[in-house]
């Protein structure tokens, strides 16, 4: 995964995760796996991490703690109400985001 | 995790933690310093480096800060469980992960304070009146 990619998904990252708990609960590794599979292989599981402590902070998730075999509890996210909502507001901006770019796009052919 | 009781503290204690701070926030970093112990050699390494980077952004709030080692504790103790290689952990720049895990914390939100008050002077010294003071603390 390139430089440029790495750095315009710092910014995308936060809703990535969001959608990707849209669809259903999950743990945090299963999110980092998720991406990874994806092609988004440079991903560190810290930086997940630490952006799954952000939104939960910010109330944006649910979360419930699961015993589990080997290490410490693990924590499951969903997303809630409110997150659902920053979630819509993420794809409105990112079709604003897209629209603009490809119309520069076009006109600079 | 059970982060003390809710007793009411004794005269005594109220005093001495005017002094010492609080208890429970010495003995979660005694079980937190506990729990590092038990990592295999490189997590806990990983962790030691952390703890040493985290110190530079001063004691902050006692509660707060032991919650961001318990949460670190957790981090390491799960990827330990799972194998998960350091390098996966911290991806590419071991910074970046820091700095994104400690803005969650009264100790990362000190920078904050002060970018605020920077941009507050900025905005004197321009001479914008901004119609409020923002707020520093």
């Amino acid at each position: 995964m390139g430089k440029q990619v790495t750095e315009m998904l710092k910014g995308t990252l936060e809703g990535i995760v969001l959608a990707i708990l849209y669809g259903r609960p999950a743990y945090g590794y299963e999110i980092t796996a998720w991406l990874r599979d994806q092609g988004f292989s440079d991903i560190a599981e810290g930086t997940i991490y630490a952006l799954l402590i952000r939104v939960e902070q910010r109330g944006l998730v649910d979360v419930e703690k699961v015993p589990s075999d080997k290490g410490p509890p693990r924590k499951m996210y969903s997303l809630n109400a409110q997150g659902r909502e920053y979630l819509e507001e993420f794809w409105r901006n990112w079709s604003f985001l897209t629209e603009r770019l490809e119309q520069l796009r076009e006109g600079g052919k | 995790m059970d982060t003390g009781s809710n007793e009411p503290k004794s005269r005594y204690r109220q005093y001495l933690e005017v002094v010492t701070g609080p208890l429970e926030d010495k003995k979660r970093w005694r079980q937190y310093k506990a729990r590092i112990r038990n990592l295999p050699e490189n997590y806990r390494m990983a962790v030691e480096a952390l703890e040493r980077y985290l110190m530079h952004f001063g004691p902050g709030d006692g509660a707060d800060a032991a919650s961001m080692y318990e949460d670190l504790a957790d981090l390491f103790e799960q990827s330990a469980a799972d194998g998960t290689p350091i390098r996966e952990i911290f991806g590419e720049d071991p910074v970046e992960f820091v700095e994104a895990f400690v803005q969650n914390y009264s100790v990362g939100r000190y920078i904050n304070r002060e970018r605020n008050r920077l941009t507050s002077a900025i905005a004197r010294a321009a001479g914008e009146d901004t119609g409020k003071e923002v707020r520093t603390v």
